[in-house]
């Protein structure tokens, strides 16, 4: 093998354990005391005793080190260290510097806490040993106790107080209360007073991190390797930055070493101290707050240790996570529909520098001999050969190919070009799914563009608008293999997101299939040979001298194949007959053979047949729907869009309509007289009614040029096939536009009182507020059309938000979930054995295996059954026994599904038992591979349709008094588990008394609307002379919340007199001072009338034949105790209410239910048990832990895995402090140090 | 924050699947179906509602029957812990 084989591999590493350097270790491993603060001489040679010592190590070839003798490629660097003359805090550390401080006796060092409770509390840790979260605790408890702690209980000395100025200098506050700065020295000596079984106690490991040496007396310089100099065009050298921070640490050291030796005064000498601890704490961190930056000569910011590790172009995330790799190409992609789908088109040029080692056997020795002797430059060649002895020869110097070609025997590797039939990964990003990444053939073509197959455009979401993508040629036998198997494009067909096909026909396809289909669609004899031969029919032909367009379809569906579905076009239900092979009636559109269409045609083909036949038939059909629409010919045009004068007039009068109608609801604004709905402001109020009066009459408008487009408009068949567009579209260009909005609303901001300098101040007439009567085909006037293009904004301003929080979302989901895998009892777990669900789905079917998200499809099983079924019905015990055996084998709703299809159907008894053992059958073959990494699926299956929601924080919910937070923002929310919903609800249902009826339903959501004094009074007067108070009740106010004058009076009662007369209500304060009785008012104002609190509004709503109540805010304890309030089904949307309330299981289902809810309102399809593990995992640890740093990533035992995630060096740091170590079970880690990952395939090996 | 409602009516709720407090042999059962420790099983707060009113203790294992879209019926165990 190769360098890179296996059988290079001598060692794995099985973990990494994290602890702070030593004064000591650091002297010991360096070779080389650094001293000058010059790099090179005026030879240019490095200076001994200088930071390019050659004995770190050596940058250019031809170079010996000055340790180990290696030549720059072979030798892997060498510490050096420097004395510092003051020892300096490192910034890393100095959290855990103060907690020592605060914590521990400044006279003798011992942890400020009695003998008998530090031995209590070792005890404790003991038996808490493992459990992270109960140390955590106990330490905590510790740390807050003896802060506390006055006096010593060791040697009886006071504690004073440690302030932190940050980042690094420490003071005392004295008894007298001065503060007296600490120097680094006394610090150092305090902490080295600490015993160890103290530092244990505070949850630190003293053999890893021993306090003192958290302040640094010799710092470790790195090797030259780790900051290697550049040499510019100009010849010049440039220092990497962290070189340049050490010489001025070496400066600044040099001068504190001389001062201290001149006896300079401490004040000018602390100054010189504090400028080294600087320099030493931009070193490590260069983003340090609270201190200037340090800057290279140009200004720029210098990067040091810290910002090389963090972020996305960080060592972890940049140079660890993900690396850049070889063998892999990129380019412009364009379509070629006359590829396979599992194709990908590579251009000659692509194909000649990318290669596959090929090792040379009995059976392609002469094959690849001639390739050898082609060479490089002439395709099919190879660009290698390597030797049994490993030389790797390349053949453009090889000076006679024709003699190594001859040479070559068996145990040869040739790197040959990339040829038609080689598999390849192709992918696109962002890789949002596991199918933004699958294995395509190779087909080598002439051109310089990947050439790709329309219709898995969608799994990809790619476009020829100049897209490009990215190729990979795997180079071992197994990547090769395992490519092939799991990554094929036709093993991909079926999304995991929702169990339906991601691929199929787009576009044109679509057109040419319907118009193909269509009842009148009669093909000559040659006609249908030629199209039959270009999707690759080969056999006899039909006697007959025409032949319908669904009959040259139905060539190519399997014999046996049943299907009924309802096309797309509409009207149409049930009208697709498929009947053994033999498509009798309907059309075949979008919803038959179209991408992301659950149920279709082609699902039930791929779920029946496979995917080898999915695949072949996309191929040929695609091909003679394109063919055949080619040369039927299909276009859209201007004349298309044509209306008769008449409609254009009918069109015109909508218009004047609307206008008419919007003039009439702002007259009776302007008069008061507009109906209003209680809790919604009179502007917004005539807004709603303009917006509906004019979004009614574009759809008027739309209504009437409907009428008038025939069937055969170009237009009309692509929208109603789902090819391209829609019926709205076709309305927008042929009738008119319609209302432009921004943020849902009117077009109203831009200048003072209108939207355009063209407009009256206060014109809220349609046109002045972005409504357009224009269609696309009349063309825009210049104010319609920006009004247009202000709306257009919002849109692109929304797509570049959304792309940016959904990304995000995207991978806090993933490192989340990623370590989560199915084990071989099907059970989900984490890499340390924590389970996380007892079964996959609760069914462990593999969603990309199921049905449209059913283990088993029972009724059309027992319908297909049914075809082929004869003899009389069997029983209905006959059925039970049949179930019954078989129960232990299904999951119960399976049972009930058997248990309800069975007898409707009829089937006999040996096809009922045929049906029982075809549904355990279909159940095993659906359940999910051991290894498979269900967590990253979750996360891709909802981080993914993240991308296609809207932003749009608000929507009307029905009646329009209640805002409900929805789309992307809802669902950031909910992982995020959030403390408090952004729109708190209830969904309060009520008991058999109430439900029933609209008016006592409405009495208790009255009566829970929490009500403060002040939205129901009128006017109030103060009497300073009386000492009284009196509130004017709005009588109508407190109507609409169900109260009476009365009523308020008792909630104001007290330790006051109140009075009550007519609807005034005087309340005697015993005070006559003005001021008094002012901040009086104020404070009644504000207290309570009726009502619970946080319900901010209430409204009743008629569901299923009851009465339920909605609210805005919610207070869910309070509100289960309410009068009349069925406290069994009553809700609340905050998770944490919920969980607080009704436990940890209800908060879950509540998860569940608005994440699909969530979902659902969008449009967009997530099977249920991605869904159910992503609660699952957040809810696992009897809390709601929220998906990201603060949380599940938070909570993994893995050093690497958080690292990489996002607080990078903190987490390092706490690493080290504890003595952890990273065991490498989960994924990020195994990708960091570079070794299979422990998921899928990774999980086994051969023994051998 | 859960005042007032009686802890039996909580129990009743239609979001709350039935909680059950498995006997020592059925938490052996359990343990050895899964090959698994007490520390791997999912957690419930001692504080929980339902642990309040089904008054279990701390290493308790509770049975969760929940109700499932995809299965029908399914079920579930965690394990007291202190919170």
């Amino acid at each position: 093998m190769s360098e890179r084989g296996e059988n290079s591999i001598l060692n794995r590493i099985s973990s990494i354990s994290f602890s702070v350097l030593s004064p000591s270790e650091i002297r010991k491993y360096a070779v080389v005391e650094i001293t000058v603060p010059e790099t090179y001489d005026e030879d240019g040679m490095p200076i001994q005793g200088g930071l390019m010592d050659n004995r770190l190590g050596v940058l250019e070839p031809g170079q010996k080190c000055g340790t180990c003798g290696n030549p720059a490629q072979t030798c892997p660097g060498h510490f050096g260290y420097i004395e510092l003359a003051e020892p300096v805090i490192h910034i890393a550390f100095v959290d855990n510097v103060q907690k020592y401080l605060d914590t521990t006796c400044r006279k003798c060092g011992r942890l400020l806490l009695p003998k008998e409770e530090l031995d209590e509390y070792k005890k404790q840790l003991d038996a808490a040993k493992g459990d992270q979260l109960l140390t955590e605790k106990i330490e905590k408890e510790i740390i807050a106790k003896a802060k506390k702690t006055k006096i010593c209980p060791h040697c009886g000395a006071r504690k004073r107080d440690i302030q932190l100025q940050k980042p690094t200098t420490f003071f005392e506050i004295t008894e007298e209360g001065a503060a007296v700065r600490l120097t680094t020295t006394q610090i150092r000596e305090w902490l080295e007073r600490i015993p160890d079984s103290d530092v244990e106690l505070l949850g630190y490991n003293p053999r890893s991190a021993r306090p003192e040496w958290y302040i640094l007396q010799v710092l470790p310089v790195p090797p030259v390797t780790v900051r290697p100099s550049i040499i510019l065009e100009t010849g010049i050298r440039s220092e990497d930055d962290l070189t340049h921070k050490l010489v001025d640490i070496l400066r600044i050291n040099q001068r504190v070493a001389e001062s201290k030796e001149y006896g300079t005064p401490p004040l000018i000498l602390q100054d010189q101290a504090d400028l080294l601890q600087w320099h030493v704490t931009t070193y490590f961190d260069n983003e340090t707050s609270g201190i200037p930056q340090a800057h290279h000569r140009s200004g720029r910011p210098l990067r040091t240790l810290a910002q090389r590790l963090k972020g996305k172009e960080g060592r972890f995330r940049g140079n660890l996570s993900g690396k850049r790799v070889d063998f892999s190409s990129r380019t412009v992609i364009s379509p070629d529909p006359n590829l396979d789908i599992s194709e990908v088109g590579v251009p000659y040029d692509v194909a000649m520098r990318l290669t596959v080692p090929e090792r040379v056997t009995p059976w392609n020795i002469d094959f690849l001999k001639q390739l050898v002797k082609n060479g490089p430059d002439k395709y099919p060649g190879a660009n290698y050969v390597i030797t049994p002895a490993g030389v790797k020869i390349r053949l453009e110097y090889a000076q006679n190919r024709e003699q190594l070609a001859e040479n070559l025997t068996y145990d040869y590797v040739v790197e040959r070009h990339l040829m038609d039939g080689d598999v390849v990964l192709f992918n696109r990003q962002p890789s949002l799914h596991r199918m933004s990444i699958m294995a395509h053939f190779v087909k080598v073509l002439p051109g310089r563009t990947f050439r790709l197959h329309p219709a898995v455009c969608p799994p990809y979401n790619a476009d020829f608008d100049g897209d490009e993508m990215n190729l990979h040629v795997p180079q071992s036998e197994e990547a090769q293999a395992e490519a092939m198997n799991l990554m094929k494009v036709q093993g991909q067909i079926i999304s995991p997101r929702y169990g339906a096909p991601i691929m199929g026909a787009i576009r044109d396809y679509i057109t040419g299939a319907f118009l193909l289909t269509k009842e009148e669609t009669k093909l000559a004899k040659k006609e249908f040979a030629n199209l039959a031969y270009t999707g690759g029919y080969r056999g006899p032909l039909p006697e007959s001298e025409s032949i319908s367009g669904r009959g040259l379809v139905s060539t190519f569906l399997p014999k046996d194949f049943n299907f009924i579905g309802s096309s797309k076009w509409v009207g149409k239900k049930n009208d697709v007959l498929i009947k053994n092979g033999q498509l009798l009636s309907g059309y075949i559109d979008k919803a038959m053979i179209g991408a992301e269409e659950p149920d279709s045609m082609l699902h039930r083909i791929t779920k029946d047949y496979g995917p080898e036949m999915a695949r072949s038939l996309l191929d040929s059909l695609l091909r003679i729907f394109k063919e055949y629409l080619t040369r039927r010919g299909f276009s859209y045009g201007y004349d298309d869009l044509e209306i008769p004068e008449e409609v254009k007039r009918q069109l015109g009068d909508i218009v004047k309509e609307a206008q008419m109608n919007v003039a009439k609801w702002i007259e009776l604004y302007r008069q008061g007289k507009l109906p209003v709905i209680k809790g919604v402001r009179l502007e917004d109020m005539l807004e709603d009614y303009i917006m509906r009066e004019l979004s009614n009459a574009r759809d008027r408008a739309a209504k009437v040029v409907e009428k008038v487009i025939t069937e055969s408009n170009p237009g009309l068949i692509m929208a109603r096939t789902g090819a391209r567009g829609s019926s709205l579209n076709l309305g927008q260009m042929m009738a008119m536009l319609g209302q432009q909005s921004i943020r849902g609303k009117r077009i109203s901001r831009g200048f003072n009182g209108r939207a355009l300098a063209h407009f009256k101040k206060g014109d809220e007439s349609p046109e002045a507020r972005g409504f357009i009567e224009k269609s696309f085909r009349d063309g825009l006037t210049p104010i319609e059309f920006f009004f247009h293009s202000m709306a257009g904004r919002e849109g692109l301003v929304d797509t570049a938000v959304r792309t940016q929080q959904s990304g995000y979302l995207q991978r806090r989901l993933i490192n989340a979930m990623e370590h989560l895998k199915v084990e071989y009892d099907l059970t989900v777990r984490d890499p340390e054995g924590g389970i996380v669900q007892f079964k996959y789905g609760d069914d462990g079917v593999d969603p990309s295996k199921s049905d449209h998200g059913l283990a088993v499809n029972v009724r059309r099983l027992i319908e297909i059954i049914k075809t082929t079924d004869s003899g009389s019905p069997a029983s209905k015990e006959f059925i039970e026994n049949a179930v019954k055996s078989v129960e232990a084998k299904l999951t119960p709703k399976l049972r009930n599904d058997l248990l309800k299809h069975l007898p409707e159907s009829g089937l006999s008894e040996k096809a009922t038992l045929e049906a029982c053992r075809l549904t355990v059958e279909k159940y095993e073959a659906s359940l999910v591979e051991p290894g498979e990494a269900v967590g990253v699926v979750a996360a891709q299956s909802v981080g993914e349709p993240g991308t296609q929601m809207t932003l749009r924080t608000f929507h009307f919910a029905g009646v329009r008094e209640r805002d409900v937070t929805l789309g992307l923002p809802r669902l950031i929310e909910l992982l995020d588990a959030r403390k408090e919903p952004t729109t708190p609800a209830m969904e309060i249902y009520l008991d058999e008394e109430y439900r029933s009826s609209a008016e006592k339903a409405q009495e208790v959501a009255r009566s829970i609307i929490f009500t403060r004094l002040a939205s129901v009074v009128e006017d109030s007067y103060i009497d300073p002379v009386e000492g009284t108070i009196t509130f004017v009740i709005s009588e109508a106010r407190a109507r609409d919340r169900g109260l009476t004058v009365e009523d308020i009076a008792k909630a104001l009662e007290g330790k006051r007199k109140v009075e009550v007369k007519g609807n005034r209500i005087t309340l005697n304060m015993n005070s006559h001072d003005l001021i008094t009785l002012k901040a009086q008012r104020e404070k009644i104002l504000n207290q309570k009338v009726s009502g619970i609190p946080g319900i901010l509004n209430a409204s009743v709503v008629k569901r299923d034949d009851e009465w339920v109540i909605e609210t805005s805010g919610s207070n869910l304890a309070k509100v289960l105790m309410f009068p009349h309030v069925d406290s069994s089904r009553t809700i609340s949307n905050n998770i944490h209410e919920v969980a607080n309330v009704l436990g940890i299981e209800a908060a879950r289902n509540v998860l569940i239910r608005e994440i699909i809810g969530v979902l659902q309102e969008q449009g967009l399809e997530v099977d249920y048990r991605h869904i159910s593990l992503i609660a699952d995992i957040m809810t696992s640890r009897g809390m709601i832990l929220p998906i990201g740093r603060h949380g599940i990533v938070g909570m993994k035992s893995s050093v690497l895995a958080k690292a990489a995630f996002e607080i990078t060096v903190p987490t390092l740091a706490e690493a080290a402090s504890k003595g952890l170590s990273d065991d490498l079970l989960g994924v990020t880690e195994n990708v960091i140090v570079g070794s299979t990952i422990p998921v899928g395939t990774g999980m086994v090996d051969i023994y051998m | 924050m859960s005042m007032g409602l009686k802890p039996e009516d909580i129990l009743r709720h239609k979001y709350i699947p039935k909680h059950e407090v498995l006997t020592d042999e059925e938490v052996k059962a359990v343990l050895e179906k899964y090959h698994a420790t007490k520390e791997q099983l999912p957690k419930i707060k001692l504080s929980d509602p339902v642990v309040r009113a089904l008054k279990a203790k701390p290493g308790d294992v509770i049975r969760i029957i929940r109700e499932s879209e995809t299965a029908g019926q399914s079920e579930y165990y965690r394990v007291v812990v202190q919170d």
